[in-house]
């Protein structure tokens, strides 16, 4: 343990199912201020990695650490708040019972209207959790995250199911509690999501971390540049041109990632005299990402979750 | 065990107990079906109080045995499967708060029905009782709730929600009629009461009828006895199929 204490340290956490490997030797520390978003596609290991931190799993191999300690142990759950990814709460209950039960395990929480509000309930407080869309259930299960205050929240893919507004609104609650002192941790799918929310950014693939970095800097990292253009070339032609980091289609474009813009247009005009429609832009996260995990994507418009993971 | 702790747990009883009296198909047949089919066999149809005093020892066993069954057997299934049982393991709740909580359920659900089943029996079945046999009986009752409630946590942790419905309600039909909780065994085929010693609602049913006075067969030991061996063998298998199911 280092003398602040890092709210997560995982080092070299290993997980398997069956032949399938989750984690193949993560190492991976949150310090515990800030939003850390955690991202990659689908069987990328996310949920092993929150189930480690959250002591819910445990390493076949590594060491797992929630606030110094095992995170079984609940004097550090007490520091933390979570939302899973696949929990249903009791249909029976009104959403004030469950936020009030789930406030009864902390030592002193917010008051449950207060974290009513700031999941966005208010007025539904005596509604059935049965009686709720799976959008509000996702709400309660935000708002029984936060009502402890917690020093650490852990979102597992926290907005799935949420409408666009409702999304912004939960945004907007994590930034509050994020002022207010306390450390995210939230794995994602959407790019979008971690560009909005986090101040740095973990990709992970395959149970290994690819990039660790900011917003900005996981896009330095990889593709600094997007070439779009109309090319006779066959994509072989154009990834093995200098620099190139991938090559896509979207329609009638070739979109191709490139390191050193400059080096790879040289290349490509040298190459094909009849290119045309050509445009060169900053990558988006999206095409970092599609870069990073080393996938054929079709089209980076596509979120990489929609892709099929090998 | 702290004060808080014992708080948490007492909060998380309560809303248990929300959840199954808001569940209807958990209270038919937990809190409607003993006293009516006391109501009906027990007195109804009963000739004497002396009958009325047999069903009440075996109806008692059978009040404990729909809470214990289902609150555990349904309950953590369908919460497991739902992904509840983990979000709860994730928040600082002491693991132990929740199977007691179900415990508390089932005590208090079961010690309700036993109120009810034996006012039944005194103002309407002529059923009396010295004051010690009482207490007995009512220990005995109680007491039935926690092999059934360790059966029922068990398939709770085998199996899926609508699977653990369909095993608890045929365990919950064998073990009462097989067991005698219903008609006593002697009016039934007599393979029934053969089948019935290997059960332990059998052997907590001949508890109580040893409390009321009908002492035949084995004696208290061997009930005792194989009531034990049915809780070591099922918190066996829980051991087992809970470190699976934690995996």
């Amino acid at each position: 343990m280092d003398a602040e204490g890092a709210a997560v340290t995982l080092r070299r956490a290993a997980k398997r199912y069956g032949g399938t490997v989750a984690l193949d030797g993560l190492d991976l520390e949150v310090a515990g201020a800030g939003v850390t978003a955690i991202l990659g596609p689908n069987g990328a290991g996310k949920s092993t990695a929150v189930g480690l931190m959250l002591g819910r799993l445990l390493p076949d191999a590594g060491e797992v650490r929630l606030f110094g300690r095992d995170p079984r142990d609940l004097a550090a759950r007490r520091r933390v708040g979570a939302m899973l990814q696949s929990a249903t709460l009791p249909p029976q209950l009104t959403v004030r019972e469950q936020v009030a039960l789930f406030a009864g395990y902390y030592p002193s929480p917010l008051p449950v209207a207060e974290a009513i509000r700031l999941a966005g309930l208010t007025g539904l407080e005596d509604r059935r959790c049965r009686a709720l869309s799976g959008g509000q259930q996702r709400r309660v299960q935000f708002a029984l995250a936060l009502v402890g205050r917690p020093d650490l929240l852990v979102l597992d893919e926290p907005t799935v199911g949420l409408d666009l507004e409702a999304r912004r609104a939960l945004w907007a609650s994590v930034r509050a509690l994020v002022a207010g002192g306390a450390g995210v941790i939230l794995t994602t799918h959407h790019l979008e999501e971690a560009e909005a929310l986090a101040d740095r950014i973990v990709v992970i693939d395959r149970g290994r971390v690819l990039a660790d970095d900011t917003a900005a800097g996981v896009k330095a990292m990889v593709a600094t540049r997007t070439i779009r253009c109309r090319t006779a070339l066959p994509d072989a032609t154009l990834r093995a041109m200098p620099d190139v980091r991938s090559v896509a289609r979207s329609g009638v474009h070739a979109v191709i990632a490139t390191a050193e813009a400059e080096r790879t247009l040289r290349a490509l005009l040298g190459a094909d005299p009849d290119l045309a429609d050509l445009t060169v832009t900053g990558a988006s996260l999206e095409e970092a990402f599609v870069s990073l995990t080393g996938a054929q994507a079709a089209d980076p418009l596509v979120a990489p979750a929609e892709r099929s993971v090998a | 065990m702290t004060a808080a702790t014992l708080a948490i747990a007492a909060r998380e009883s309560r809303a248990e107990l929300l959840k199954a009296l808001r569940t209807p198909e958990y209270v038919v047949p937990t809190l409607v079906f003993p006293p009516a089919f006391y109501a009906l066999f027990g007195l109804a149809l009963a000739r004497d109080a002396s009958a009325s005093l047999y069903l009440m020892a075996t109806y008692g066993v059978f009040a404990a045995l729909g809470p214990a069954l289902f609150g555990f057997a349904t309950g953590v299934a369908f919460e497991r499967e739902q992904g509840l049982l983990a979000l709860k393991r994730v928040f600082p709740m002491p693991a132990w708060a929740y199977p007691a909580a179900k415990l508390a359920t089932a005590l208090s659900m079961t010690f309700v029905l036993l109120l009810v089943l034996y006012a039944l029996a005194v103002f309407a079945g002529g059923v009396r009782l010295a004051p010690g046999a009482w207490a007995l009986m009512l220990a005995v009752h109680l007491g039935s709730v926690f092999p059934f409630a360790l059966m029922g946590i068990v398939l709770g942790y085998s199996l899926k929600g609508q699977g653990a419905v369909a095993i608890a309600n045929v365990l919950f039909f064998l073990l009462s009629i097989v067991g005698g909780l219903w008609i006593p065994l002697h009016v039934m085929p007599a393979w029934m009461g053969q089948a019935a010693v290997l059960l332990p609602s059998y052997h907590l049913a001949e508890l109580a009828l040893t409390v009321a006075g009908y002492e035949r067969g084995p004696a208290t030991p061997t009930h005792l006895g194989v009531v034990a061996l049915w809780c070591v063998l099922m918190a066996g298998v829980f051991a087992i199929v809970q470190r699976r199911a934690a995996m």
